[in-house]
Order: structure tokens, then sequence, then C-alpha cells
């Protein structure tokens, strides 16, 4: 068996460039947590620096140990070497993989395949919602469907009390995620996704993952999509809403809408219209700290995923005192939903929710 | 007792959604079964209602969830909830390391105590049913 | 019962790894010496890790006390192998006494964490070394840790009222007070400050704090010429004020950093960076204006201040990356910190670009000049072995011109293994002698991070 890994020279260029400075250390949201030196992107350039040069071979330690990264970025963007780490890991996750040492996602790719979705949940909730041909697609994805179901609905109802024009599809897995953790996207189910997009003759996709909204706008098997590719806090961010507030409200920024995406002013602009009493933590926008879902980490780790929710949400309610956090994103709100103690008052939701259920309140005052 | 490999202990009572109650003077304590802990693999997350919820014997009220996987916790008998393991709280895990004790989750003040008689107590009625169980699902 | 089952008695099991992929990162710190290490601990408490060092005694077994491990000079390379000892769960910060002027901190407490806290309250520590996001009260201290406020601040020592510390025969000490001033017995206290964890493990370290002050204004100035920005610095120093900072930046670390962030710095030979602080405007001002004057007399191609608080930090943020933003402009570098007395930086500063030019070897000079201590980056690819000759040759000429110039080997990064060769040519023998001696008194069985400084 191979041993060695096959990084282009870019990235092994890369890896020598890290200073090992360490400040990575500060930023680490696994670090954070276990400080252990082999869960944050020094430590992680240093295994595959000595992997490169033949000191250490490939081992299913070495594999498991590349598995501990949400690839939040936080490293990269606050590395004064310019190394982009989170990067470098996908890439090794490849890598090892291909070495032959398969991860548990090996598992979750052939249920994906199987079940079109990442959880092996044999049915697809119908939303009840009108398929076919709208102007606007609602794909809203895994994690919303089989794990924030009520969110979901809302975001639906919120954008059926706007009237907007919009149809759902049949929708399976984006899939993207078996990249980021070693695997390849599931083509036919893209390709069935793409198929369904289609026919729809829509102009514009909206999603309400993050995630799925990178892997529609980036990835190669998306590419004949035709449809313009939007997050819904870019859809929304125009539009008005007719109803506030005034409780104190924060927002926490998902890595992959933030740093992965450079959204920050949208969901920013829809919050400040219905929510004037709105705080910004310390650490925010590309100093964001990730809510430890990312990366495969809830599936490989998830005591860890979870408890790195429950620092972040910790550090949130410390640094802003805030009655109601708000983000945007399937991952990150069931990561806080699950961490959150009972004595914690705060209220979670994602924006769109959030918003639904301001209309739903504001229409039961007005009804009494 | 110990049924197809799987712990059951004595005197309680087991429902067909893979829950144990106890009497506990005039509460009932409920908790998960020794095969479902298994099956589910390391437990990161159960939902803990508030007190005084009303519960229904056989109704989901509650979730509970491993890495990737999601269930729902079903109430052994109608009643109000009135107390949670709040230890789940920071170590769901206890689930899986002493489903029957550290591990108990909910305590409920019962309706009416004979409903219990819906939950089975019989090893011969229970490994049947775990026998069911097993050839549908699997083992771990 | 083996080493790993006695150690995963101590600390439990999650606690301790022998995994080769856990060990490989503690093999190495920001410098470029690397060995492996045996095994790894996370103790949470003195009392765990006097157990630790105790069998450690007993079996000879070497330990490495670890915090950030962001060392630039070997000083946690765990050179004979054995066990480190990694203070990072040793976090909390045990009592802030505002009246007392003094806090108490485990060692693993981070620099800026603290200073987060201190700032709350109005106070602060000021030596702020450029690893201060990461790096461990405790690393601060074994290394006595200076940064940019040094020039005006001093540096750790001047702050160390007290430590608790684990001596290498496994015995618990206390030494110091924490009180202002105190001269009961020898002072143990400062023995430990900079001894870069050969004589004992810190485990708690009782901090003198100052007010923080309440303004402050930068300011920055270009030089056409090396030798007009030294003699700029050093005649500030000697002017009657005191700048809270006097940092110099050359031609190579001014590009890098230009070139890779996003921070506009004008191409010149050399840039200064000043900083007056006090507590009123006026004071500040007045001050500043003494500085300007001086920095003006000097040659300058452009002087100007600081627009404001963002630019302010900016400025400061791209000074403390310097030395990692110019990792980007070579394979490999090795980063020094040679000290010489102030009148004396023009020469050194005139001196490293001419040794850089003879051996066609590129160095980025930067640096604490307001208190004589400039940082040679000597940019090389360690994989080509003729250049890293080169490199080698290019320090040791570098240390050697410090040393002609009344200086010493190293300001605040520490000797570790790095500069070990080095030793005899700025301690004589006598010194040598009892310095060995004391090591050997502490530590009998050299467990207590062995193979450093040449002192054991």
């Amino acid at each position: 068996m191979a041993t060695q890994l096959q990084l282009d020279e870019k990235r092994r260029k890369a890896i020598t460039q890290c200073s090992r400075c360490g400040f990575c250390r500060a930023v680490c949201p696994i670090f954070d947590l276990t400080k252990r030196p082999i869960t944050n992107a020094r430590g992680k350039m240093i295994l595959m620096k000595e992997v490169m040069e033949g000191k250490l071979p490939v081992t299913e330690g070495v594999a498991q140990a590349l598995l501990r990264c949400t690839t939040c970025m936080n490293c990269t963007v606050n590395c004064p070497s310019g190394v982009d780490p989170q990067e470098i890991i996908k890439a090794a996750r490849k890598d090892v993989v291909g070495l032959g040492y398969d991860n548990l996602f090996k598992k979750m790719g052939e249920v994906v395949e199987k079940y079109g979705n990442i959880y092996g949940e044999e049915e697809r909730y119908d939303w009840g919602h009108k398929k076919g041909s709208a102007p606007y697609i609602l794909f809203v994805g895994c994690v919303g469907t089989y794990r924030e179901e009520e969110s979901v609905e809302e975001t639906i109802r919120l954008l059926d009390l706007l009237k907007i024009d919009f149809a759902m599809i049949d929708e399976v897995c984006c899939s993207g995620v078996m990249e980021d953790v070693g695997y390849k996207i599931k083509e036919e189910l893209a390709r069935h996704n793409v198929r369904e997009l289609q026919k729809t003759s829509a102009k514009t996709l909206i999603a309400t993952c993050p995630y799925c909204y990178r892997v529609f706008k980036e990835h190669p098997s998306y590419r004949n999509l035709g449809l313009e590719v939007k997050h819904i806090t870019q859809f929304l961010k125009d539009l008005d809403f007719g109803v506030k507030t005034n409780k104190k409200v924060t927002y926490h920024d998902p890595c992959d809408l933030g740093r992965h995406s450079g959204i920050y002013d949208e969901p920013r602009e829809i919050i400040r219209k219905i929510a004037p009493n709105f705080v910004e933590p310390k650490r925010t926008r590309e100093n964001a700290m990730c809510c430890g879902s990312g990366g495969g980490l809830r599936g490989s780790f998830p005591e860890d995923s979870i408890e790195i929710a429950r620092n972040r949400l910790g550090q949130i309610i410390e640094e802003t005192r805030a009655e109601v956090l708000l983000t945007e994103c399937p991952s990150c709100l069931h990561n806080f939903r699950n961490a959150k103690l009972r004595r914690q008052k705060i209220e979670i939701y994602n924006i769109t929710e959030f918003i639904a259920k301001l209309l739903q309140d504001q229409g039961k005052k007005e009804a009494a | 007792m110990n049924i197809e490999g799987y712990e059951f202990p004595d005197g309680l009572y087991y429902d067909k959604n893979h829950f144990w109650a106890r009497v506990e003077g005039d509460l009932v304590v409920m908790g998960m079964n020794d095969y479902a802990q298994k099956m589910a693999g390391s437990i990161v997350y159960v939902g803990l209602p508030p007190e005084g919820k009303k519960l229904i014997q056989g109704k989901s009220f509650t979730k509970i969830e491993s890495g990737k996987w999601l269930g729902k916790v079903f109430s052994v008998i109608s009643g109000e909830l009135v107390a949670v393991n709040e230890e789940l709280e920071k170590r769901a895990k206890l689930i899986n390391e002493d489903c029957y004790g550290k591990g108990w989750m909910f305590k409920i003040k019962p309706d009416n105590m004979n409903e219990l008689k819906n939950l089975m107590t019989d090893p011969a009625v229970i490994q049947e049913w775990l026998k069911t169980e097993i050839a549908e699902h699997g083992e771990k | 019962m083996s080493s790993m089952q006695k150690l995963i008695e101590i600390v439990g099991e999650e606690n301790f790894t022998d995994k080769i992929e856990e060990l490989v990162p503690y093999s190495y710190d920001a410098s470029m010496n690397v060995h492996r290490p045996d095994a790894a601990v996370w103790p949470d408490s003195t009392e765990q890790i006097a157990e630790i060092v105790k069998f450690a005694s007993d079996h000879k077994i070497p330990v490495v006390p670890r915090g950030a491990g962001t060392s630039l000079s070997g000083g946690v390379i765990p050179i004979k192998g054995g066990i480190i000892i990694d203070l990072s769960r040793m976090n909390r910060i045990l009592e802030m006494s505002i009246e007392n002027r003094y806090a108490r901190v485990q060692a693993g407490v981070v620099c800026d964490d603290l200073n987060r806290e201190l700032a709350k309250r109005g106070f602060t520590f000021p030596p702020d070394p450029a690893s201060s996001t990461v790096s461990t009260i405790g690393g601060n201290v074994a290394t006595n840790a200076g940064g940019i406020k040094g020039a005006k601040y001093g540096t750790t020592r001047d702050y160390v009222l007290g430590l608790q510390v684990v001596l290498p025969t496994g015995e618990i000490m206390r030494t110091g007070s924490c009180t202002m001033k105190c001269v009961s017995g020898y002072d143990l206290t400062k023995l430990f400050v900079g001894a870069e964890g050969t004589l004992g493990v810190i485990t708690e370290v009782t901090l003198k704090i100052n007010p923080l002050p309440r303004h402050a204004m930068t300011a920055v100035a270009t030089y056409a010429r090396l030798e007009d920005a030294g003699k700029a610095i050093f005649q500030t120093m000697t002017s009657g004020v005191l700048p809270s900072v006097m940092e110099i930046l050359d031609k190579v670390t001014l590009r890098s950093i230009k070139e890779n962030t996003d921070i506009d710095l004008p191409d010149a030979e050399a840039m200064i960076l000043a900083e007056t602080d006090g507590y009123t405007w006026e004071e500040v001002e007045a001050q500043m204006e003494v500085v300007l004057g001086i920095l003006k007399q000097n040659n300058p191609t452009e002087i100007k201040t600081a627009k404001d608080e963002k630019d302010r930090l900016n400025l400061w943020k791209a000074r403390k990356s310097a030395y990692a933003t110019l990792a980007r402009a070579s394979t490999s570098f090795v980063l020094d910190d040679v000290t010489v007395p102030i009148s004396r930086i023009p020469e050194l500063l005139v001196g490293i670009q001419e040794i850089s030019k003879r051996y066609g070897i590129v160095v980025a000079t930067f640096g604490h000049a307001g208190d004589g201590n400039l940082h040679p980056q000597i940019l090389y690819d360690e994989y080509d072995r003729e250049q890293t000759d080169r490199m080698e040759k290019v320090e040791e000429e570098i240390f050697r011109l410090a040393i002609s110039l009344k200086g010493t080997l190293s300001g605040e990064h520490g000797i570790g293994l790095s500069k070990a060769n080095y030793m005899t040519l700025e301690h004589d023998a006598v010194e040598m002698a009892l310095m060995k001696q004391i090591k050997r008194t502490l530590d009998p069985n050299n467990i207590m991070n062995p193979g450093k400084r040449a002192l054991d």
C-alpha cells in the first residue's frame, strides 16, 4: 500500500510555507475545545510536512486526524504566512482515501446514493408546495428537511406571505459534501437535480442552506445549471417585511455563508429592518467562531461538534446578552439547538423563520 | 435477564418503541432499552422538554440523536412530565453507558398506573418481540 | 507498572498520548529544530505535574514543559525524547487584585486573554510579544519575553513578583510574594525567569500589573539610509522622553508586508514606528513633539502620524505578523534576536546588511530598536544543503558582530538549541561553570528540558 501523499506542487509549497508561528491556535474551534495540537491547523501542516518528507507514513491515525477539522477557514483568514490549511486538509482527505484509508463517510456516500439524502431516510418530506414552473425555485437541502423541518416550514410560509411566486422540486442531496470528506460528488444525484431544476424553466434557484448554495454555485457538476444561484438572504435583502421586534437580536455568521462565500452584509441588512436593537458578537464576520458542524465533524466527531456549538453559544450570550440569536444555516441552527442548555433563555432561529413568526404574531394581534 | 444477548432487567416494563418503565413511588421513570442504545450508537443529544408537559402513552414527545441518526422518544405512559435527567444535557452518552441506571431519561406522574398493563414484562413475550425487531433492523 | 500506565493513572487516559500522529506536532516549535518526544500529557493541576515529574526523576525520563510552543529557538524541542508536559489546560486566571496591583494566573493562561480581562478593569500586563494571541504566561516567563512595548515598559522579568514551580525532584515550591517589593531570601523567582524550563516547571505566576494608559499616538517615519534611521532611534531614547514603542522595519520586511497584506506601507530603506502614551492627550502630544523633532533631524523621506485608532491597530498588527508574513518569501527561515547597547544600533543594522550581501543570503531586519534588540530574519531553503551552510555562517557572523558591539546573543527568544553552540562567545569560563553548577544542583538527574543552552 502506497503511503505517500499525492498533493500537487502548489499545496506542497503551501505546507512548507507554514512558519509554525502557531497564531491559528487562537481561532481554531477544535483546538479551543481540546487543547491538542493535532486538532489545529499548525499541527496538521506539520503532520503533512513530515508525510511529504517521507518521515512519517500515512496511517489510520493520520487519516483520522485529518477528519478532525470543521474547515471553517478561521485559520486561513488569520494566517500571516498566507496558508489556506482547510483547503489542503480537504485535498489530503481525498489523497488518504485514495491510498486505501476509507473513512465513515464512505458509508454515508452509499446511503446518499441509495436514498438521495445523507441520513438514509426513506421518505422525503413533501412540503405540499407547488411543483412545476415558476420564476423561482426554493431548494432546502437535507439538513433542513430532516433535522429542522419546522424552520423550513416557516421559511416556506414566509415566502408565501411575501407572495413570492416559487416552486419546489423533488430534491435529492446536492451531495457536494462528499468532496469535503475525501470522496466525490454523486454525479447521478447532481444530474437529477439539474434535470428537475431545468424542467421548471425557472430563472433563479434560491438555496436556504449555505453549503448547497456553494455547491450549486461553484461545483463543476452544476456548471450547466442555467439558473442564477442565490442564497435566501441575498434574495430577500431588498424586500420589506412590515414587521419589527424590540427584542435584542444578534447574528452568527455561518462559515459557509461568511468566510467561504463572502456573504456578510445581506443577512445584516435584513435583520436591521426587523430588529433595530441589533448587536454584533465580538468575534463576528470574518472572525466569527465556527459552530462546529462543518467539514463533516458533526458526523465524524459529533460530541466535539456539539461542545463547540455550546462554547460558541456561550460566547455569544456573554458578549451580547441578546434575547434572540439569528443565523441562516440549517446546520448551525441544528447544532446550536442541540447545544443550548435549558437554563439558557436565548431564542434561536433562522432569520426567515423568525420573520415568519413575527408576522404570525402580528396577524394574531390584529385578529384579536 | 439477558435476552438474545441484550440486558433486560427484571422488574421493569418494556414497550414496543424500545423504552422501559419503572415504578418509583407514585411516579414512573423511563429510559431506553439496551438493544436500542446499542443500535443507536453514541448518543449525543436528547431533547429535554419543560416540566409540566402533557404526555400520551405511545406518542412521541421529543427527539434523540446520535451522530447521523435521529429518533423519536415515545412516552411509556400517559401523564405529566415532572422531571428530566439533567445530566443528559451535557452527557447524553450516559444512555449508552448505563441505560437502566444513570442514563434514565424522564419521570412522569401517570394519569393512570394501570396503563402499564399495556407494556411487556413476560420474558418469553419480550424475546419473541425482540427476535422480530432484530430480524427487521439487524444487530450491532 | 509501565511509564504509560503510570502517566495514565496520574492524568487519565484522555489526557495522555503516545500516538505518533499526536507526537509529531510536539516535535516542532517555530524554529528549525526537530525531535520526537515519547509521550505527551495534558495535566490540569500542579499536583498532577508534581507526580509526573517525581516519577520522571525516579526513572530518569526527560520532561519538557510546553505552553503554546511558539519558541523561536528550540526551547521546547524534546531533544532527548521523553514526556511533553503541555500546560494548555491550566488556563485559569486565579486572582485579579486591582487594589494590590497584581494578577495571579495558572501558567497556561494566554497572554492576550489575561490582558483582555485586565483591560475591562483598566489595567494591563505590558510585555506583548508578537505571539501574544497564543503564547502562554508560563512560556513568556520562561523566556523573559519582550515585545514591542519593551522600550518603555521593559520585559516580563520586570513584572514577575512570584511563582509556583515544580522542581525537578517533584517538590512544589512557591517563590517571591504578591507584594510590590520583596528582598526576603535569595531571589529565586528571578532564577526561573528566562531559565527556559530547564530548572523546573512553572505552574503559577503572580504578575505586577500597570494601569492601562488612556491615550496613545503613533508616528511613522521612513528613511533612505539605514544608518539615519538607526541614529534617529538612539537619539530619541536619550532625548528625555521615553516612547512606549520604538520599532524599526527594513526594506525587505516592508516589501513583504506590503505585498502580502492590505496595509499600504511605503518603499524605503527603513521605517520607524514610534508611539507615545500617557494619561492625558497633552502629555502624549508633547512627548510626540519631541520624538517627531528627532525623527525629523535625521533626514527622513516622510513622516506622518496614524490617522485613527483603526489605523494604529493595523500598523501594530502588521508589525506583529512581520516575521510570519516574511515566511512567504522563502521556503525556510531562522529568526534571531541579537541585542546591543542602544547607541550601537546603527552599526548593527549596517553590519547585518553587509554580512547578508557578502554571503548572498537575504536577511530581513526589523525589531525593537528602542531597546537595542533587532530581529534579523535569515531567509533560505532548508532542502538546499549549500544554502543551509551559508545561512549558518551568516548567523554565526551576526552573533560575533553583536558580541563585538558589547551585545548579547539573545534579547528575548532564549538560547534553546539554536544558539547553544555560541554560548561561550558571550559567557566566560567562570560564568559557564557556575551556571552549570546551578543546573546540576537543582536537577541532578538532568531530566528537566535537557540538552539546552549548553548548560548541562
